[in-house]
């Protein structure tokens, strides 16, 4: 007979096992997609850099163009060992490395910690059997399991490329190390932050610091990097001096960080937050009663989230203009591999680097009409549409918006390019030629525009098909040269029809048919929006 | 009240089809100036859709909608100068304050009154200073509301406008509503609390699978449901099995009364009273329908025994 204490025993263990397997139904696909990209990216560039540096000679070539540079080292790190096959590859894969394996952990934790709780799933979950730590736990246990996972298939991948086993292994082990501190400390902020998107900010600002703590210690070669966790993975040194004992600090940091935040979830009310969210104004100003205004005010995050990257990407790129060109002049095989003519590595340069930025401006493009589809899939479009605000009113005034975003994003990070290039070549020979290849771009990306447009106004359910067109857009453009595919797959990005400007001149057949697309997807879009059902699920 | 006058909304064998799925299907609804128009339906009848239809946010497959003697669709945004709507689900924007989503709305829907809007703001008890992701789903409900109530509108669609509030909050929506109709305001109130629509309406229309199944108002509906009788009386009223128009009986011989409960429809109640008169009356309680059992009924799967609100009745 069951006596009564026994009928109401705590939560066993057992409701740990149960969290991870509603997480694993839930959120599996994320998990498999982390894993997948991560190591296909690692593979794909282990495997690039042993095709392409075969020889010590080549290796050394690299390692002393590299070496020569602080500027290369404050964005890649400082590498140890770098005049080896396995160092070449922690050179190529450490910015990367550097932002996706902290985000690994940043991801998998929020969406299985504070953004159920905000959504109020695990309200329904803590009513059953489950105990109040058990989902923190269950969160900082799957995500561990990725991390492994990706390590191990790291560590497979570069022994693979012909990268000593001892140094593979211990690469993959420092940067396990480094997704896990940040796994334990997004665990943490999730305690204390009462938004998912707070618990975002504030780990992409811990790791922003990290990386800037990492470079200023780099290229001051002082003890500045070890307060970093990015310089603890360097200091790990896999293919230098080997510290093992330098993955203990990531992961006695992390476990504490983890069990931190399990205790305080034990402790702690569902849904509190020692960081509530603030206050605000109580009544709006001017601009956000216009259409135009609020439509800004919407689209706000989208503009200075890709501004920002492509501020990022061309002036670093332009900072490095110099050593870049040196190295490439020097490694006709480097110049080879991004796609830039050694005759005229210069324009070349240029050309990839407008090319890269129109892929930023598409995304941006792409982002900005979805947050459209959102407006309407969260129920407020048809709120918004209940006043005296037409339809075609209210889609001017976004695309007037989406569409000044994007003249911000291309001039801005443009004109970045533009000073950069000055200043790393002593002289602004270039600035015209930089300008005139971003506005060349701004048809194509009209098409973009034009073509999620389209998509949202006649068929929204369709609108992953948008996003299919521009990984079209960013695959040749990133992978076209390298992978020389034939000319009908380049034909299929608009991107390929400006002309690659400045290297080759701007192609103005195909600017005017850029743009003459680009108005007709828009006149799609706008007349199977007005008449279309609001919502349309 | 005159069916004569042009109506604000007037739907005439209306259809919205979704793909294969007929959401609605002919469906009739006529809202006269002035009224609050109760809309009742059971879970996917077709209200929000149409709803949605009125407002010009999608476009009847079939049949005829007027919004003001306008078409909806295509006079949408000019007719919208005259309504305010409450939609099911209120979805405002999270980074904004509850207090800047007002004037948003505000200024979407033609202006509204500066001193009805900060008396709506006190009587709500909403902080307008808080941010919409940090308000639950009545504080989000309360801003849509005081929206509405603020603007000049001169007929308010609302959706399930009440499902998040608490009671106190209820009543000051019961308030809110009463004033506007005394300023001459019409409403449509879409809701499942029988109660608020019992308070507040003047008509009702029942929709099932996309049709009207009852519309009028509460007495027109009551005068075609059954009564529930309970009398004592000295004598037996020996022929009330038999009589017409009475069912449901249950008599019993008590000491020195007879106790007899019984449900009667509305024309033969005149008889049956003479009847029970007959036998020398002692107490009689008649309780008129309540809109539950108007509401069952139209709902129940049409075989009305199943549902007859008098099942519960039971000898003692």
């Amino acid at each position: 007979m069951t006596t009564r204490s026994e009928r109401i025993a705590p939560p066993s263990p057992g409701g740990t096992a149960t969290m991870l397997m509603i997480l694993w139904r839930t959120q599996r696909r994320a998990l498999l997609v982390w894993v997948a990209v991560l190591a296909g990216s690692m593979i794909a560039t282990a495997t690039a850099v042993a095709g392409l540096y075969d020889t010590p000679a080549k290796i050394h070539s690299y390692a002393t163009a590299v070496a020569s540079g602080n500027a290369l080292q404050a964005i890649n790190g400082h590498v140890e060992g770098i005049d080896s096959l396995g160092g070449v590859v922690q050179d190529e894969f450490g910015f990367l490395a550097a932002i996706l394996l902290p985000l690994l952990g940043i991801n998998l934790v929020t969406r299985a910690t504070r953004q159920e709780e905000e959504s109020g799933r695990v309200e329904l979950l803590l009513g059953g059997r489950i105990a109040r730590h058990q989902p923190t736990l269950a969160a900082l246990l799957s995500t561990t399991g990725a991390i492994l996972a990706t390590a191990a298939l790291f560590a497979a991948g570069l022994a693979a490329s012909g990268i000593p086993v001892t140094g593979s292994v211990l690469y993959a082990a420092s940067l396990a190390g480094l997704a896990f501190v940040f796994a334990g400390l997004t665990a943490l902020l999730a305690q204390v932050m009462v938004h998912g998107r707070s618990v975002y900010a504030g780990a992409l600002l811990v790791l922003g610091a990290s990386y800037v703590l990492r470079g200023v210690g780099d290229v001051t070669d002082t003890w500045v990097t070890w307060l970093s966790p990015l310089g603890w993975a360097e200091k790990a040194a896999p293919f230098g001096q080997q510290r093992w004992w330098a993955i203990a600090l990531p992961l006695a940091v992390g476990a504490v960080l983890a069990a931190a935040a399990v205790l305080t979830a034990r402790s702690r009310d569902l849904g509190s937050a020692l960081i509530q969210g603030r206050t605000g104004p109580a009544r709006a100003t001017g601009a956000l009663l216009n259409p135009v205004g609020f439509a800004a005010r919407v689209h706000r995050p989208a503009i200075v989230g890709w501004l920002a990257g492509g501020l990022l990407l061309t002036s670093m790129m332009g900072t490095l203009a110099q050593q870049l060109i040196d190295a490439m002049t020097g490694n006709p095989a480097l110049a080879d591999a991004m796609g830039i003519s050694p005759t005229a590595p210069l324009e070349g340069f240029v050309a990839v680097t407008q090319l890269y930025l129109a892929v930023i401006a598409t995304g941006y493009v792409v982002q900005a009409v979805g947050v459209l589809r959102g407006e309407e899939t969260a129920g407020r479009l048809e709120h918004r549409l209940s006043g005296t605000i037409s339809r075609t009113r209210w889609l001017g005034a976004h695309m007037l918006v989406v569409v000044a975003g994007l003249l911000a994003v291309v001039g801005a990070s443009s004109l970045a390019l533009a000073g950069t290039v000055a200043w790393s070549l002593g002289d602004a020979d270039q600035t015209s030629a930089i300008l005139g290849a971003g506005l060349a771009y701004l048809p194509a990306e009209l098409v973009l525009t034009g073509l999620a447009l389209a998509v949202y106004g006649v068929r929204p359910r369709a609108y992953p098909l948008a996003w299919a067109v521009y990984a079209l857009v960013a695959f040749v453009a990133f992978l076209g040269p390298g992978l020389r595919l034939p000319r009908w797959a380049l034909d299929l990005a608009p991107t390929t029809h400006v002309g690659n400007p400045p290297l080759d001149a701007v192609s103005a057949p195909g600017l005017v048919g850029l743009s003459s697309l680009a108005m007709l997807l828009a006149l799609i879009g706008l007349l199977g929006f007005r008449r279309r059902n609001i919502p349309q699920a | 009240m005159t069916i004569t006058t042009t109506p604000v909304i007037h739907l005439e064998q209306l259809v919205k089809t979704f793909g294969a799925v007929r959401a609605l299907d002919g469906l009739d609804l006529a809202v006269v100036p002035g009224e609050v128009h109760g809309f009742l339906g059971p879970n996917g009848s077709g209200k929000s859709t149409t709803m949605r239809i009125v407002l010009g946010l999608m476009r009847a497959s079939g049949g005829r909608a007027e919004l003001f003697g306008g078409d909806p669709w295509h006079d949408a945004a000019r007719l919208h100068a005259r309504v305010a709507y409450v939609p099911g689900d209120v979805a405002l924007w999270p980074g904004l304050t509850g207090g800047q989503c007002l004037d948003v709305l505000a200024a979407a829907n033609g202006g509204v009154s500066e001193q009805r809007r900060s008396e709506l703001v006190d009587m709500f008890d909403l902080d307008p200073t808080k941010r919409i992701r940090d308000y639950s789903k009545g504080n989000r409900q309360k801003v849509a509301l005081i929206a509405a109530f603020a603007t000049q509108a001169e007929l308010l669609v609302l959706d399930e406008p009440t499902s998040g509030l608490d009671p106190l909050m209820e009543q000051t929506f019961r308030h809110c509503v009463r004033e506007r109709r005394e300023a001459g305001v019409t409403v449509l109130l879409s809701s499942h609390i029988l109660d608020e629509v019992e308070a507040l309406a003047d008509r009702v229309s029942i929709i099932r699978g996309g049709r009207t199944v009852s519309s009028g108002s509460l007495a027109d509906l009551r005068r075609h449901t059954r009564a529930q009788v309970h009398a004592l009386t000295v004598e037996s009223p020996g022929e009330l099995p038999a009589a017409a128009g009475v069912a449901d009986v249950t008599v019993e011989q008590l000491s020195g009364h007879v106790d007899s409960r019984f449900t009667v429809d509305a024309e033969h109640l005149d008889a049956v009273v003479g009847l029970l008169h007959r036998a020398h009356i002692t107490t009689l309680t008649v309780t008129p329908p309540s809109l539950d059992a108007l509401f069952l009924r139209n709902y129940g799967d049409g075989s009305e025994a199943d549902v007859e609100p008098t099942v519960d009745v039971v000898a003692r």
